[in-house]
């Protein structure tokens, strides 16, 4: 059997759904999503730490579920959904939040964003973990982001972060904080 | 001179409303949402797309480079080589040892060659491959003592001392006799290995020369000063036509604190083709860029007295510097010149050497110099506790340096919260209770340590402040500090601006931070050796309090009252005997403008004098010092030879902490990265001069699985001379995890581990070793 | 950035257009699952082909299910997550679905399909680098070159088979379906391995995997598996291995096995494990189950010897040959396991 007309002609156009507008952008086949995101549509909040699967800063949410998008061709991303970090704060305003999103929030607070970079892949992969569980114990909190390395925060703070997030329950309390003394 | 004046340890305005309050980050919603932009997240009209190509060979000379493939591939814009760049930079004026690309000869596997610039990244790669190189082989050295041994070939050929690159030799005190009267006498071999920052951000550069002929580089490096001084020397243009910026910037931890070749071939690259260029380094490229933490081969001995009194310290280094010399000649002081508190001994001499070899250059990372003796000498230590049968704790207790006292090496030492932090670790990981009584298999370890806050060597010497800083007040209220300082995440900005609003009664909202940019911005010297938080912080003070005076009489005036019953707090002033009356700070500007002038001012610090009183005795002097305890809990598997740390607890004396949520942040950050490096992180170089792995696959940074629960336990010795008493928090609590780590392996198995890093290969060996030693005993009473 | 280098790519609908495409395309094209190996390959130019047919769009060839004969069907696009989390897999074939957990990290298990995992490449730390680097050194055998940089002066490549899901799937006899545009044939996963590092699987550049089928474990069947590796997740194997135990309703051993991964080409099945196991019955006689699990472990170490093929110290990989055989039959026997680190 001979298959026609499953070659794409040179510009054909590819439509992404990102944060829930659909983006129209021509690119080669050999783009990943990431570079699509970072270099064509100007969101470039999503990071690049290594290109090749092993330190999570590309991290978006696929359907809901954090993929590596330096691993993701951009045209096997065409009907899905891909939701960024630039996409939380106005996703949770439309939902009749007001600020940022609640994660980003806790992040914020529990000084867990350090030099920021490993952080949109953070957050998104903690935000998918909490959309599924919203009370995680720590082991799960850290089994989530097992895939995101960060240099800066050790994670302690990171762990803080969603541990305020899972509402009450002693399995969440943070694991440690700071404790001044003065002499 | 104002710039030197002690600003005090006391709030400003009767009590602190900002400091100690943890508050959030300036720039952490920006960051969370995904705002703020990094140097690739910047883009130009017109950007073309940089590439390096770089030596195959550890080390060649240079024959001939033929790029003319290259240039005539369509979309190629410029190519360019060493010839084009021939000026030598470095970021010590003593050692200026780089070119941007090789001029005649490539010293490691990696070493920059030619750069390209083309419309897009893809042709930049392709370009890549059609530049011919002619390389004339020559004997890589990748041992370094076989550096040490022989100079020749030479790796840099106009050095006298072969491949020697620095050599220290210092000795305080009666060595000598210190040891011959010795109750005790503990000696050892350690290795500390070689390992990098790993920043999760890869350098990255985008340079744009405008037809006014002036050159702007947003660059992700932490020392935008230098970078603007090296352009200018290297490229020719006087500095005033060249503008640095630093973008936000994905951590550093000293990776980015040389000159580096993309930021001068980028430049360059735009300058010829009239054309924005951005240069972004792969991973690998970042793992030759290097500048990490130097590995050293130790020997130690060390004296004491049958009580556990120090006597003496004898130190005996073989640094392997890598290619080229980057901050080689400090590391090489640090590595003696900081290991002198937080313990007191009489006599001490160290002989350090740094040798080059054919491998990616090492320069600073986090606790720069002085990790790996702190390592050794802790180690020595815990042995010294061992051999006399003293409580580890007890031992360090009786060699307290203590607070306003002078070292060996004659560095001053004001506020020391050093036994303070020893009670805090010791009490909070129930020390007295669980060590020695864990089971086999478990174990409690301890280390101390001291750093330094900045030092007032200035890198290149110069009569000027280390920090300048910027006040701007409008009419709306706010305030702007143009500071210097480089914000590689460890919060310096918002440092600045909990400072200025403290010090103006404001609220945080009311003030914003414009950094490192050198158009902008006053100078700073960069974001290394723990100076920010001090220096920057110091110079903030006095440019505030220059203005404060200021406004207040303009209110006071205007009230007719009293100046000293006028109060700036949260935003708004305050007449303290009328708490009907209050102005908004916006009318309060309003009114010391009118009656004043434009509203600003200026502020700066330096240092006092200070250090010994010899050759590189002003070599990591500095104005103060912070103090670390770690206690660490392992588990050993004695079967597999895995070390786990399940548990560290971190007391670190940071002076004032003017934010404690930023200075946890940094004590589990520097633990964490401690215990990374001693368990798994190794930056080698293969047998075939190649670094072994240079991805973050093979490099491995600890994930949020393997990372143990870190507690954090600030303790404040308010320093008489940093900014409202604080020192710093950035590096000092990374020193004593390592040595800890081994000493907790010892509780838990009786293994002295002395070669990092700590495989679980090595530690299977000795606990071998360990069981064989005791064999023999129980061979021979058997056979009798 | 580390940028792929260009191709065409197709993403068929259906199966037979994705047959076809690979029949036309044949040695030039590469096929595309979740990409998660495939692409980090291909940034290090040691693929280049010039078309990538991607899967993702070929129905049929997801999902987990039990065949009426109480066989259990993955197809090969499933996810390794899905794998992971399924119960069924979980209840009936526990090493599977504990290696399956222990695949890099979480995002990449979500991408990561079984069936790429099956046909994941060899490692090696001289070939898993950037063109650059593997010119700096020379090229080896593997890719463009001629020498071995492991075994000097071998003529064949040991790069290591490092999926951790086939030694699992070898302890359960699966079955491989295969596709081509013109038949199907159905191959027990043991006969697909072979010890050439170049390409370790018996899959013709025009055909599919299309589906895993491992046959309906006994009722009494025990598994579990252990992964050695310096981190908590991300890295791969340092050493894999699974373990089959059947026992009898009395609790005796009537079916055994233990398959080891990432020591060379192909993974190892250890030799005679089956027989000192047999007739043991780890509930009611331990210490004699112990013993025989003790002879396996050192059957395990004289058969087993990593080479220096992956990062790092293959002494003591060695080392944790008989341990990690040990450990893990232990497990199997308890129903726990995964055996790791963390
Ligand atoms: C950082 C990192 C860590 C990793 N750690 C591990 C680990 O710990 N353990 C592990 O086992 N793996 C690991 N991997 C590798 C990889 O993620 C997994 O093996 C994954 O299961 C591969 O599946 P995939 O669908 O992504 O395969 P792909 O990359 O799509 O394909 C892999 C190979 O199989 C071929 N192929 C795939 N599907 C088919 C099919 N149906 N028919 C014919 N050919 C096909 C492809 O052409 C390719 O050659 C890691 C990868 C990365 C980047
Ligand atoms: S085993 Fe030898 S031939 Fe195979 S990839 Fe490694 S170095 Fe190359
Ligand atoms: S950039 Fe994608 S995983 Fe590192
Ligand atoms: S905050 Fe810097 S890498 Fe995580």
């Amino acid at each position: 059997m001979l298959v026609r007309g499953l070659r794409r002609k040179i510009g054909v156009i590819l439509q992404l759904q990102v944060n829930g507008d659909v983006h129209e952008v021509d690119v080669p086949d050999h783009w990943t999503l990431l570079e699509v995101l970072r270099y064509r549509l100007g969101l470039t909040g999503s990071k690049q730490g290594c290109d090749k699967g092993d330190c999570g800063a590309c991290t978006v949410l696929l359907d809901g579920q954090p993929a590596i998008s330096c691993l993701v061709l951009a045209r096997e991303a065409e009907g899905r959904s891909v939701l960024t970090i630039e996409g939380l704060a106005p996703r949770h305003v439309a939902a009749g939040g007001c600020g940022v999103d609640p994660v980003q929030a806790a992040f914020d607070a529990s000084g867990a964003l350090q030099c920021g970079f490993c952080q949109s892949g953070m957050i998104l992969s903690a935000w998918a973990l909490l959309a599924r569980n919203p009370r995680p114990r720590p082991e799960e909190v850290r089994a989530a982001l097992a895939g995101n390395l960060c240099r800066c925060t050790g994670y302690t703070q990171i762990f803080d972060a969603v541990a305020r997030l899972a509402t009450a329950g002693a399995a969440t309390a943070p694991e440690t904080s700071p404790e001044a003394v003065r002499d | 001179m104002g710039a030197r004046d002690r600003h005090g340890i006391d709030p400003p305005w009767g009590e602190f409303r900002h400091v100690g309050q943890g508050s959030t980050k300036i720039d952490g919603l920006a960051k969370a949402t995904g705002a703020a932009l990094y140097a690739d997240d910047l883009s130009l009209p017109l950007m073309l797309h940089a590439k390096t190509l770089r030596s195959p060979h550890p080390h060649a000379r240079l024959r001939a480079i033929d790029s003319g493939a290259a240039l005539a591939l369509p979309g190629v814009h410029a190519v360019i080589t060493g010839r084009d760049l021939p000026v030598r930079y470095g970021i010590l004026p003593w050692s200026q040892d780089e070119t941007a690309l090789a001029v005649d000869k490539v010293r490691f596997v990696g070493d920059p060659v030619a750069a390209v610039a083309a419309v897009d990244e893809d042709t930049a790669n392709e370009a890549l491959k059609r530049i011919r190189v002619d390389y004339e082989l020559l004997h890589p050295f990748l041992d370094p003592r076989e550096s040490l041994a022989r100079g020749d070939p030479p790796i840099h050929e106009d050095r006298k001392e072969g491949n020697v690159s620095k050599k220290v030799e210092l000795a305080f005190g009666d060595v000598d006799s210190a040891f011959a009267g010795a109750a005790v006498v503990i000696e050892g071999d350690y290795d500390f290995h070689g390992t990098t920052h790993a920043a999760i951000e890869p350098h990255c550069v985008l340079a744009r020369y405008g037809p006014d002929g002036v050159l702007t580089l947003w660059s992700s490096t932490q020392i935008t000063h230098y970078v603007h001084r090296a352009l200018s020397r290297v490229l020719g243009l006087p500095p005033h036509r060249i503008r640095v910026i630093q973008p936000c910037l994905g951590g550093a931890f000293g990776g980015k604190s040389d000159p580096f070749s993309l930021e001068f071939c980028a430049s360059l690259l735009a300058i010829r083709t009239a054309r924005p260029v951005k240069m972004l380094y792969t991973r690998e490229e970042v793992f030759y860029a290097h500048r990490g933490r130097h590995p050293m081969q130790m020997r130690y001995r060390t004296a004491a007295g049958p009580d556990g009194r120090l006597a003496a310290v004898d130190a005996r280094i073989l640094i392997d510097g890598g290619a080229y010399s980057s901050y080689g000649l400090v590391t090489t002081y640090y590595s003696g010149q900081l290991l002198t508190g937080p313990y007191h001994f009489p006599a001490y001499r160290f002989e350090s050497t740094r040798v080059f070899t054919n491998k990616p250059p090492c320069g600073p990372k986090r606790g720069h110099g002085s990790v790996q003796p702190r390592f050794a000498f802790e180690v020595q230590l815990d042995r010294l506790a061992e051999r006399l049968g003293l409580d580890p704790f007890e031992l360090r207790r009786r060699n307290l340096l203590g607070a306003d006292a002078t070292t060996v090496n004659g560095q001053r030492v004001t506020s020391n919260g050093f036994a303070r932090c020893l009670e805090r670790v010791e009490e909070a990981s129930g020390w007295r209770q669980r060590r020695g009584r864990l089971p086999r298999g478990r174990g409690l370890g301890m280390a101390g340590s001291m750093y330094i806050s900045g030092t007032n060597y200035p890198i290149y010497p110069n009569p000027m402040p280390q920090s300048g800083i910027q006040l701007k007040l409008d009419r709306s209220g706010l305030v702007t500090v143009f500071s210097g300082g480089n914000d590689i995440g460890q919060g310096t900005n918002t440092i600045v601006r909990c400072l200025v609003a403290e010090e103006l009664g404001l609220q945080l909202e009311q003030v914003r931070v414009v950094a490192a940019d050198t158009d902008l911005c006053p100078v700073d010297l960069g974001a290394y050796s723990s100076r920010g938080t001090f220096m920057i912080g110091n110079a903030v003070l006095d440019a505030c309090r220059k203005l404060r005076g200021t406004l207040v009489s303009a209110v006071a005036e205007s009230w007719g009252v009293d100046p000293r019953r006028v109060r700036f707090v949260d935003g708004a002033v305050v007449d303290l005997e009328d708490p009907g009356r209050s102005l908004p700070t916006a009318d309060a500007f309003q009114l010391a403008e009118a009656r004043f002038d434009t509203l600003g001012a200026t502020g700066s610090y330096n240092t006092p004098s200070l250090g010994g009183d010899y050759r590189g005795g002003t070599i990591g002097a500095s104005p103060a010092y912070s103090f670390t305890a770690h206690v660490v809990e392992v588990t050993v598997d004695e079967e597999t030879g895995r070390i786990t740390c399940e548990r560290a607890w971190i007391a670190h004396d940071c002076g004032r902490a003017l934010n404690p949520v930023l200075v946890a942040g940094q004590m589990e950050g520097s633990a964490y990265m401690g215990l990374a490096e001693a368990l798994v992180e190794e930056h080698e170089v293969n047998r075939f001069g190649l670094h072994r792995g240079p991805s973050l696959l093979d490099y491995r940074l600890p994930t949020s699985v393997d990372t143990p629960e870190l507690h954090s336990l600030i303790v404040e010795s308010l320093d008489p001379e940093g900014p409202y008493g604080a020192k710093e928090a950035g590096e000092g609590p990374l020193h004593p995890a390592i040595p800890a780590l081994s000493n907790a392996v010892f509780d838990a198995v009786g293994i002295r581990l002395q070669h990092l890093p700590f495989t679980p290969g090595k530690v299977l060996k000795a606990l071998r070793a360990a069981a064989a030693e005791r064999r023999p005993a129980v061979a021979a009473v058997s056979g009798t | 950035m580390l940028r792929l280098p260009s191709f065409r790519l197709e993403q068929p609908d259906t199966l037979p257009q994705a047959l076809a495409l690979l029949d036309q395309a044949g040695p030039e094209a590469a096929v595309l699952a979740g990409g998660t190996d495939l692409l980090p390959n291909m940034k290090h130019e040691l693929r280049r082909p010039s078309v990538v047919i991607a899967l993702s769009r070929v129905k049929g060839l997801t999902g987990i299910a039990e065949a009426a004969d109480g066989a259990i069907e993955i197809g090969a696009m499933t996810p390794l997550a899905e794998v992971a989390q399924s119960a069924l897999v979980a209840r009936a074939l526990p090493a599977l679905a504990q290696a399956a957990a222990l695949v890099a990290g979480p995002q990449l298990r979500q991408r990561g399909t079984l069936g790429g995992n099956v046909l994941l490449d060899t490692r090696c730390q001289y070939v898993n680098q950037s063109h650059f680097w593997r010119s700096a050194l020379g090229f080896c055998l593997k890719k463009d070159g001629t020498v071995c940089h492991v075994v000097a002066g071998g003529s064949r490549c040991v790069a290591a088979a490092s999926a951790d899901t086939v030694p699992a799937l070898m302890t359960l006899g699966a079955v491989l379906e295969v596709a081509r545009h013109d038949r199907t044939r159905q191959l027990p996963i043991d006969a697909f391995f072979v010890a050439d590092g170049i390409v370790n699987r018996r899959l013709e550049p025009t055909e599919l995997l299309t589906r895993v089928r491992v046959p309906r474990p006994a009722a009494g069947h025990r598994g579990a598996y252990g992964k050695l590796r310096e981190r908590g997740s991300i890295d791969f194997p340092l050493l894999g291995v699974a373990a089959r135990l059947d026992l009898s309703e009395a609790g005796v051993v009537e079916h055994a096995d233990l398959v080891l991964t990432s020591l060379a080409a192909a993974p190892r099945r250890v030799a005679g494990a089956a027989d000192a196991l047999r007739g043991s019955a780890p509930g009611h006689a331990p210490a004699e189950f112990e013993t025989a699990v003790r002879r396996v472990a050192e059957l395990a170490r004289r058969q087993c010897r990593p080479l220096p093929n992956l990062p790092g110290d293959h002494e003591w990989r060695g080392e944790m040959v008989p341990v990690y055989a040990r450990r893990t039959l232990l497990a199997a026997a308890a129903g726990q396991g995964p055996v790791h680190h963390v």
